[in-house]
């Protein structure tokens, strides 16, 4: 399993729980998960917080299945059924990787309207790791 | 000053499975009344839809997530018995950390209980926002003919003095003890009945028309003043019960009557029931909400419709959004077979 200590997890909560990106102070751009240094101007680590809408619209998506699934979503995959894993494009600009829930398999497509909602992502530890999934819109 | 709901959303998990499925399983269905029940994905659970319907309360008023004094949170099968669970939902949604906080978990009347927590905050501060989820997804022993009519679901409110739409006319609560009905030992969870039907019928009908027969009495109005009814939806037959007995005709359950579709959303079953009757109630009308818990304890609650602002989109929809699955993927997602 991709281990991730608790300490590491809980520091992420602004962004897996709330969309909290950066937005650079030098180029303008907005930057999620946060960075040390801004990926688009590669010249700034100054930022402003912003909270992002989590809307966006899929960009390319793959669907994990027949056992296809990392360890720690093997459990999800067993009992729930083949998942959709996207790249979404967001309106802010950000493209960021994601799972898709609450979606007919057959009606997920490139240029689908999606948003964020807190879903469970996995269990480890006893601990119920939430975080962000897309859910058509 | 009046103050009531100002605010509300519901939320119902997309999966449904059918009566017909249990009775190929099992040989019968001992839910009465119920014809299909919303089950929850595998990533969900009560603390993702409490997030959701607070957020659709909020966005409902609107009101911004800053403004929220007080968050309550109700439901019977929360992830932790031990951990705050109102922290994942006020850090989702945006509600400040200084809010008061409280999670209510023992009973099926945990929904009402929240309610009123946040209408006593903002009874004591004008100026407050309270935020109320009922989340819940109740779990029995797939062996247990109380598994049958278990339902998932969820509905939110904003009690303020803005923008009311249900102004708060009062509130009785009976309380007293009794057993054998519904029940969860602190090393179990799973809940338990022992199936003493006569028992749990008078404790059930005794306990909501005492809570409900105070209130009336209290605000001095009858059952012809009211437009809609909202009654704990263990089962169909449940409400038409109580309502019989309190001397109210049988068309008044019918605005909030979910349990057919969605069955027995414990803690939130009340809650998404007043959802339901707010969608339909007209400017003047008056609604009674009559809670149940095991154990045992009613609320009654009474509002008056001021406002026609209804929150979008509608229960309608949440409920008719929905993807059938079979028993036994039913059995897979609650964690049955592993």
């Amino acid at each position: 399993m991709a281990h991730v200590s608790i300490p590491m997890y809980w520091r992420t909560i602004p962004q897996r729980y709330r969309m909290v990106g950066q937005k650079c102070k030098k180029c303008g751009s907005v930057n999620f998960p946060p960075k040390g240094v801004c990926k688009y101007c590669n010249e700034s680590s100054e930022f402003d917080e912003v909270n992002l809408s989590g809307k966006g619209t899929v960009h390319t998506f793959v669907l994990i299945g027949a056992g296809g699934a990392p360890p720690e979503f093997a459990e999800q995959e067993k009992a729930g059924g083949s998942y959709p894993v996207a790249i979404v494009e967001l309106e802010e600009g950000p493209k960021i990787i994601g799972q898709i829930a609450d979606a007919d398999l057959k009606t997920v497509k490139i240029g689908m309207a999606v948003s964020t909602e807190l879903r469970k992502i996995y269990n480890e530890e006893g601990v119920i790791r939430y975080g962000f999934k897309f859910v058509p819109q | 000053m009046a103050f009531g709901i100002s605010g509300y959303g519901i939320a119902i998990p997309r999966l449904r499975v059918k009566k017909e499925d249990y009775v190929k399983a099992w040989g019968s269905f001992q839910a009465a009344g119920v014809k299909e029940k919303s089950v929850m994905g595998f990533d969900e659970d009560v603390l993702t839809l409490a997030a959701k319907v607070s957020l659709k309360a909020m966005a409902s008023v609107p009101v911004a997530p800053d403004k929220i004094t007080r968050f309550a949170l109700a439901s019977t099968s929360a992830p932790y018995v031990e951990k705050l669970l109102s922290g994942t939902v006020i850090t989702n949604v945006g509600i400040p950390n200084g809010a008061f906080v409280s999670d209510h978990t023992t009973s099926s009347r945990a929904g009402t209980e929240a309610m009123l927590a946040g209408i006593e905050h903002v009874k004591s501060d004008s100026t407050g926002w309270a935020v109320v989820a009922a989340a819940d997804a109740p779990r029995a022993s797939m062996w247990s003919p109380l598994e049958h009519g278990l339902g998932a679901g969820a509905a939110g409110f904003v009690i303020s003095n803005d923008n009311v739409i249900a102004e708060f006319e009062g509130h009785t609560t009976y309380a007293c003890e009794h057993f054998g009905e519904r029940f969860r030992p602190s090393d179990d969870d799973l809940i338990h009945d022992l199936n003493v039907k006569k028992f749990a019928q008078s404790s059930l009908v005794g306990t909501t028309t005492r809570a409900a027969t105070s209130l009336m009495n209290q605000l001095g109005v009858k059952p012809e003043d009211y437009a809609h009814v909202v009654i704990q939806q263990p089962d169909a037959r449940a409400p038409s019960a109580i309502a019989k007995k309190l001397g109210f005709a049988e068309t008044l359950l019918t605005s909030s009557s979910v349990v057919a579709e969605l069955g027995d959303l414990g803690a939130a079953s009340t809650p998404v029931a007043l959802a339901a009757a707010l969608d339909s109630a007209k400017v003047g009308e008056r609604i009674l909400v009559i809670s149940y818990g095991s154990g045992a304890a009613s609320d009654a609650l009474s509002f008056k419709v001021v406002n026609d602002r209804k929150a979008q989109p509608g229960v309608r929809a949440e409920i008719d959004r929905k993807e059938y699955i079979d028993y036994v993927q039913y059995l897979k997602l609650k964690g049955a077979i592993r």
